[in-house]
């Protein structure tokens, strides 16, 4: 049963809910659902409706959409594992065709004209059976900025940049000389006369209007000096092609040169846009209307007063990293563009069609006329390849929620990685609250990639906004207020660094505020705002860290990064010490089945959870068993209720990945102590017990998908088959009849899971002329098979839990096969493996401990980590020793803490005295009073689990909650004997997916030469490398046991060089001269 | 502290007050059995003894108890307490479950129809299954459960040699009612042993068995002076075990391990002669590898040296290239008998080979085949 949603206005209701602030925090994929509803609620109306009038070429017929009568269809439910699919509606359009001069109608028709991707309940598309996300690009807001520069000649000149909405940029210069200049789209200059004029403007019209005309009048007799004086606006349009395209010489004015320019640049070039407009009359204090959309001359003119007001000190230059000169394209930008260039396609190709039909006087019809490939074609490009729909990363829950919050500089429009400078990449005041400050991506996008504060939205116009509380004397005042960037700056804004408690003294009490870029300190009765919430100013990732205000921003970063790393593993804890953040990212990261309205739950099992609502109707949810996320971890629902029981609307019904009754679980709450073990966690090294490995702390499921596809070759098609006579029968032994491995069985490195036979032309002989007469006279068809069999891969070993045949329709009579196979992996945790705590604290594992020789407290347990107490002071993360040790204290109270950093507003170190506090309790209450000494606050003595002697000093234990990464030694280990090489170079390949080689690079071979190890230098260059010749007889001696032979020829490479210098007409030769007859013998090279 | 503790690791007030009292009544009964026992005062220390001070079991997986053993000389305690700690975490046996095989299940990651745990959350439940064995025989178990309602240990049907501990351990839900049926193997072991994958499928499922029975072991030293400038210790064992045997029973099977490790060392020549023997053993079987990998390095060589290289007379040459014998391994392959019936080859040319084989190799032919006699 089809479903239509007839799309008209949007329902007032489903904006509503957006504009109600409270202090509790958004929805944090808010932005993401916000922002598709605007687009298929707003966006795409607006823009079928713009569709325009066709006329065939007699203008007798007209093609036209109705407005107001376009369906999307909602897709039929299936199960997620089985669409290969893309999670689409299609959208259907009523259209007519009608006689244009009677207006008789011909034909009403509603058509299908493709489909558009649809946003699901956790904001990603499916495109192909991949979960893809579209993020949002922060940009320069069209407009016009004013900026001062240095010309090439070290000089300071002021420009005027006119940033367009859709194309290219206009800048206007003001030079040393009181000259002005115009640059479009970063080419030649041109004079500002030349532009004027030929945009239509008269000389007069340009002196009347522009306020110091003497700059105008000096600028004109230089131009007549200079015999170059233009009067008409054809001249001028000449001479701005000219300029544009580079052309000398005579070009006399045409038709053709007005609309090129029309369409180059004055339509398309420099579209404002609506916010460009806005921004440009506010700038210029102009009032053109609204719809306005394009540039227009008194634009111009009006710029050039302000460029030269500045010129003369009057009027401010504009800071073009302030976020009140950035706004966020958001999904809804961005698939109206495509939408937009869809239609235009949609629009020719109607024209085409029309026209094509009129000439062959066939009879025309709406469905003949319209066809969905523009569409579909756009959209599937666009979510396939453009740089801001991206794959999503699903390591874990936060992953997930993080990347949809993601700001990006980067993408068409915007920035690239390469020219960014400093400055772009770097904080900005008018980031707080809006724009986290920590999170963003170490190296190359540095500062490009950004992400959003928890509190931070969009507003209507595509700027940031974020929350502030008012204070007021009149308490019924008081309210939450939403400013962006620009409106901030006129307030006084108290950071939240100290409270305000008590109203009644007399004593002015003083507060950190931030006032016009400035931090300063003000009274509280100054004050007009105040943040929301001590995590205002931070991301997701960011705001769970807890203790954050005792870190260093650098690991604060790397903490969020690494947060978004962590495996979920099989056995999930929940943290002892956390923000109280969890439970919000838990929620709202779409990974946990939630109840959406009041309900009973009817049954449950293992597979799914049946729930009654209020009209009697029992609703089967299904759960996500064991399933592969994009990058490979295991994503599983767990039922978390009981039957029989009634819930509230947004009550948890399972666990996901990485979440446990509710809370976000990346780690483990571990027993780590900080104290140097015999060298094994020197450098970040960690030394853990045998506990974590065979109490399965640290395991987690990996489940990886290998494909293969079935093709029709030009010899046939490829078989799926059990039959490989090539193979032993120990590894096809997993086959079922049809040659497809079984669902359960557990497979090793090299076993078959798909047998495939490819067929080839016929043996070498058979392929001579002799042999395709022998082929002729007996009719003898050798058909030859090879094997292309599907196997597992290198560290590919574990169960088959999944077989997925998919059958793909290529043309009318082949189907493409193609088939998944699902492999879960058990990972315990290994020598190799990457730990890190949320303070940016990470280590790799160097060496596993049984749990008696690890060091012991003093009531005997083991430790159950080992970590390096260097890591810490040069770090300065010390958010760690505060976590550890108050989840030490959470152990031993049996409590788990929720500490909204910077505590330390309530009173000084408000941190330290909650830990030794709570560890004293501790220490009180369960009787172990090593747990609280007070001469070394925080700290025990251990023992050694070798020798069951006392250490030296007294060592800082507690219980950090540590995560296991997804950078894995199984993912990455790799050797090679022999292996592949490369075509060109003969050189062996590079990385571990193609089973490449070392390199021996420029630095390692100064090493071998500085070690004057030639023999070993000249096997790495020659028979290990690209001397082919060489390659071969080391294998042949190795085989016989003879010595291996020295190669007397060159290597490939040298042989390359020779070729490349040839043709460069340089010939290299090798030559012997005979010193009795000087002869002259060459060699080949 | 009254106590001079030289490695006092119990610093809490409690057991302070414990081992006093404690070391007061030792004490005073230790005084009175010296009085009544000439040869024990003669004697400068008395018999170790030791004592159970306190038996908790704090939950159905978690027995405590405390040990104090006295009177050692003063360091002894340290070197027994370091053993038993590791012979109590490392060597003490225990029994879990090591395979599991369940009815119609094809594979561990996938859900039943009417169970809220997938197998593998079962697995998880039942690798973490207190079960106490008294055969050291693998033993089998059958799970068969109808639901609706929650599995337990106490639903699992066991042979008389073995025993659950905790009969409310949670095994898995059944929502429906589904039969659950799963037959377990259960081992004993020490340490922990993971399980072997690759000899899985048809519902059978090796699970990583952790045998270790003790949870926890602790030692502290406490030293006291029994008489005027005789100081002598006593060392208190703390153990938790998971229920499966008491602190009783893993001190004593501790013990008997460190024993069993100790008694080679009271058999000091037998000791020596195994060792010499193994060590001639292993030089013969050296010298003979080196010998035969010599011999072989030779044969290779032989391969490649070619009669000619003899320098023989031309005429022995010819008549062995006439036989086709190229090589001198070629030659070897002979017995003086066989050359001499080769066509023009003489008792001379014979012995010219022979000289020069010697001279040049050092190897001699035999006079005939010592198969054919």
């Amino acid at each position: 049963m089809k479903k239509i949603i007839t799309l008209s206005a949007p329902p007032p209701s489903q904006f509503s809910f957006l504009s109600e602030f409270q202090f509790s925090l958004p929805e944090l994929r808010q932005i993401q659902f916000k922002s598709y509803y605007y687009f298929i609620y707003k966006n795409l109306i607006s823009e079928l409706n713009i569709f325009p009038e066709i006329f065939d070429l007699n203008q007798e017929f007209q093609f036209e959409l109705l407005n107001k009568e376009y369906k999307l269809i909602k897709p039929e439910k299936t199960t997620i594992k089985f669409h290969y699919n893309t999670y689409s509606s299609d959208l259907y359009v009523t259209c007519r065709l009608l006689r244009r001069k009677k207006k008789i109608e011909i034909q009403k028709q509603t058509i299908f004209i493709g489909s558009i991707p649809l946003i699901d309940y956790q904001s990603t598309f499916r495109i192909n059976s991949v979960t893809r996300v579209i993020i949002n690009q922060i940009l320069r807001s069209p407009g016009i900025y004013y900026n001062s520069e240095l010309d090439h000649n070290g000089i300071s000149i002021y420009t005027g940049t006119i940033i367009s909405d859709w194309g290219g940029r206009l800048k206007l210069e003001i030079d040393s000389k009181t000259r002005i200049w115009a640059r479009i789209s970063k080419k030649r200059k041109v004079s500002i006369l030349v532009l004027l004029l030929a945009m239509g403007l008269t000389i007069k019209q340009i002196l009347d209007s522009v306020c110091s005309s003497k700059i105008f009048l000096d600028f004109l007799k230089e131009k007549k000096k200079k015999k170059e004086h233009l009067q008409s606006t054809e001249d001028a349009m000449v001479e701005l092609y000219k300029q544009l395209y580079y052309i000398g010489g005579d070009l006399l004015f045409s038709e053709s040169i007005r609309k090129e320019l029309q369409k180059k640049f004055f339509q398309q070039r420099c579209e404002l846009g609506k916010i460009g407009r806005l921004n440009v009359n506010k700038k210029l204090s102009l009032d053109i209307p609204e719809n306005e959309f394009f540039l227009l001359p008194q634009d111009i003119l009006a710029a050039i007063d302000y460029l030269i007001k500045i010129k003369f000190g009057i009027g401010t230059l504009d800071d073009i990293d302030h976020l009140k000169n950035r706004r966020i394209r958001s999904v809804a930008d961005l698939l109206q563009d495509q939408l937009k260039l869809a239609l235009i396609r949609l629009e020719n190709s109607v024209r085409q069609v029309m026209r094509r039909t009129t000439k062959r006087k066939r009879l025309l019809s709406p469905k003949n006329l319209i066809t969905q490939t523009p569409l579909i074609a756009t959209f599937k490009e666009f979510f396939g390849s453009h740089p801001l729909s991206q794959f999503l990363d699903q390591t874990n829950s936060l992953a997930e929620i993080v990347h949809k919050r993601r700001l990006s500089s980067l993408g068409p429009g915007g920035v690239t990685r390469r020219t960014a400078g400093f400055q772009v990449r770097d904080i900005h005041f008018s980031h707080y609250t809006r724009i986290c400050p920590i999170e963003t991506s170490e190296g190359m996008n540095a500062g490009l990639i950004a992400s959003l504060a928890i509190h931070a939205n969009v507003n209507n116009w595509g700027f940031l906004e974020s929350p502030f509380y008012k204070i007021s004397k009149n308490v019924k005042e008081e309210k939450i207020i939403n400013l962006s960037a620009g409106e901030d700056e006129y307030y006084r804004i108290a950071t939240g660094n100290c409270l305000a408690l008590d109203q009644g003294t007399q004593k002015i009490q003083i507060t950190p505020a931030r006032y016009r870029q400035e931090f300063l300190a003000i009274a509280w009765e100054q004050i007009h705002l105040r943040s929301i919430y001590p995590l205002q100013y931070f991301s997701v990732g960011v705001s769970l860290i807890p203790f954050l205000e005792h870190n260093d921003a650098n690991r604060a970063l790397m903490g969020s990064n690494m947060q978004r790393q962590a495996v979920p593993l099989i056995k999930l804890e929940k943290c002892i010490v956390g923000t109280g953040l969890e439970s919000q990212v838990a929620l709202d990261s779409g990974n946990v089945m939630i109840t959406k309205q009041s309900e009973k739950i009817m049954y449950t099992d293992g597979k799914k959870i049946s729930l009654l609502n209020n009209t009697n109707e029992t609703v089967n949810t299904h759960l996500i068993i064991y399933q592969r996320s994009n990058n490979s971890t295991c994503i599983h629902q767990k039922p978390q209720v009981i039957s029989k029981k009634f819930l509230k609307k947004g009550q948890v019904l399972t666990d996901g990945a990485a979440i446990l009754k509710g809370e976000l679980t990346l780690g483990k709450n571990i027993l780590v102590a900080y104290m140097p073990w015999e060298g094994y966690n020197f450098e970040d090294a960690i030394l853990i017990s045998e506990r974590l490995i065979y109490e399965d702390i640290y395991t987690s499921i990996h489940i990886e998908r290998y494909e293969i596809e079935s093709r029709n070759t030009n010899q046939g098609p490829e078989k799926i088959t059990k039959e490989i006579p090539h193979l032993e029968n120990s590894v096809l032994r997993h086959l079922d009849k049809n040659g497809l491995v079984i669902p359960g069985s557990w497979v090793e490195t090299g076993d078959v899971l798909v047998g495939k036979l490819t067929p080839q032309e016929t043996e070498e002989s058979l392929r001579a002329p002799e042999g395709k007469l022998l082929q002729a006279i007996f009719g003898i068809q050798v058909t030859n098979a090879k094997e292309t069999c599907l196997k597992v891969p290198l560290n590919g070993k574990g169960r088959v839990i999944d077989v997925i045949w998919i059958s793909k329709k290529e043309n009318s009579s082949n189907y493409e096969k193609i088939i998944h196979v699902y492999i879960a992996q058990k990972r315990k945790i290994q020598v190799g493996d990457k730990v890190a705590g949320r303070h940016g604290n990470k280590g790799i594992i160097s060496k596993i401990l049984p749990r008696q020789d690890m060091p012991y407290l003093q009531d005997g347990t083991p430790i159950d980590m080992v970590l390096s107490p260097l890591g810490v002071p040069s770090r300065m993360n010390v958010g760690q020793i505060f976590e550890c040790l108050l989840g030490l204290a959470g152990y031993f109270l049996g409590k788990h803490y929720r500490i909204t950093p910077f505590d330390e507003k309530y009173e000084r170190e408000a941190s330290r005295k909650l830990v030794f506090s709570e560890l004293y309790k501790a220490s009180k209450k369960t009787g172990n009073l090593w747990l609280f000494e007070p001469e070394n606050p925080g700290k025990s003595r251990l023992l050694n689990g070798r020798t069951g002697e006392i250490f030296e000093q007294a060592v800082t234990v507690g219980k950090a909650y540590m995560l296991k990464l997804i950078h894995q030694v199984d993912d990455k280990i790799h050797a090679r004997s022999s292996g592949p090489y490369a075509l060109v170079t003969q050189q062996p390949l590079r990385g571990r997916s193609r089973r490449g080689g070392q390199r021996v690079g420029e630095m390692e071979v100064w090493a071998l030469e500085g070690f004057g190890v030639a023999y070993i230098l000249q096997e790495m260059l020659t028979i290990k490398s690209d001397h082919i010749h060489a390659r071969y007889e080391v294998l042949g001696a190795i085989i016989t046991g003879e010595p291996i032979p020295k190669p007397k020829t060159a290597p490939e490479s040298f042989l390359l060089l020779v070729r490349e210098l040839r043709s460069l007409s340089l010939e290299l030769d090798h030559a012997v001269i005979f010193e009795k007859n000087l002869n002259i013998k060459f060699k080949d090279v | 502290s009254a106590i001079e503790g030289s490695n006092s690791t119990t610093a809490d007030a409690p057991v302070d007050e414990d081992v006093l009292a404690w070391t007061k009544a030792y004490r005073a009964e230790n005084s009175t059995a010296i009085t009544r026992d000439e040869t024990l005062k003669s004697n400068a220390q008395s018999a170790l003894q030791w004592k159970c001070v306190e038996t908790q079991v704090e939950g159905e997986r978690l027995h405590y108890g405390r040990f104090a053993v006295s009177p050692f000389r003063s360091g002894q305690a340290n070197t027994v307490g370091v053993s038993m700690q590791k012979a109590l975490l490392g060597e003490v046996e225990g029994a879990a479950v090591s395979c599991a095989t369940f009815k119609n299940v094809k594979s561990e990651y996938a859900a039943m129809k009417g169970v809220e745990e997938t197998p593998m959350d079962i697995l998880v439940n039942l690798k973490e299954l207190v079960i106490r064995s008294d055969s050291d025989e693998p033993q089998k178990a059958i799970i068969s459960a109808i639901g609706p309602g929650p599995v337990t240990a106490g639903d699992i049907v066991l042979p008389p040699s073995l025993e659950v501990t905790d009969p409310t351990q949670h095994i898995a839900y059944l929502t429906k009612e589904v039969s659950l049926d799963i037959e377990l193997d259960v081992e004993k072991g020490c340490g922990y042993r993971m399980g072997d994958h690759t000899k899985s499928g048809d519902g059978r499922f090796y699970i990583d068995s952790v045998f270790m029975p003790v949870r926890n072991a602790n030692y502290s030293v406490h030293s006291y002076e029994s008489e005027p400038d005789v100081t002598q210790e006593i060392l208190f064992l703390e153990i938790w075990t998971n229920g499966s045997i008491t602190p009783e029973e893993a001190l004593h099977e501790a013990a008997r391990c460190l024993i069993d490790l100790f008694l080679p060392f009271l058999h000091p020549k037998k000791k020596e002669v195994t060792n010499s023997a193994t060590k001639m053993h292993k030089s013969f079987t050296m010298s003979q590898f080196n010998s035969s990998a010599e011999m072989s390095a030779k044969e290779v060589d032989l391969r490649h040296v070619y009669v000619d290289q003899l320098r023989i007379p031309s005429k022995a040459y010819n008549s062995l290239k006439r036989a086709n014998i190229n090589t001198v391994s070629d030659l070897l392959d002979y017995t003086q008998d066989d050359l001499l019936s080769i066509p023009n080859f003489g008792r001379k040319s014979v012995d010219d080979i022979l000289e020069a084989l010697q001279a040049q190799f050092s190897i001699d032919l035999p006079e005939n085949n010592p198969l054919c006699n």
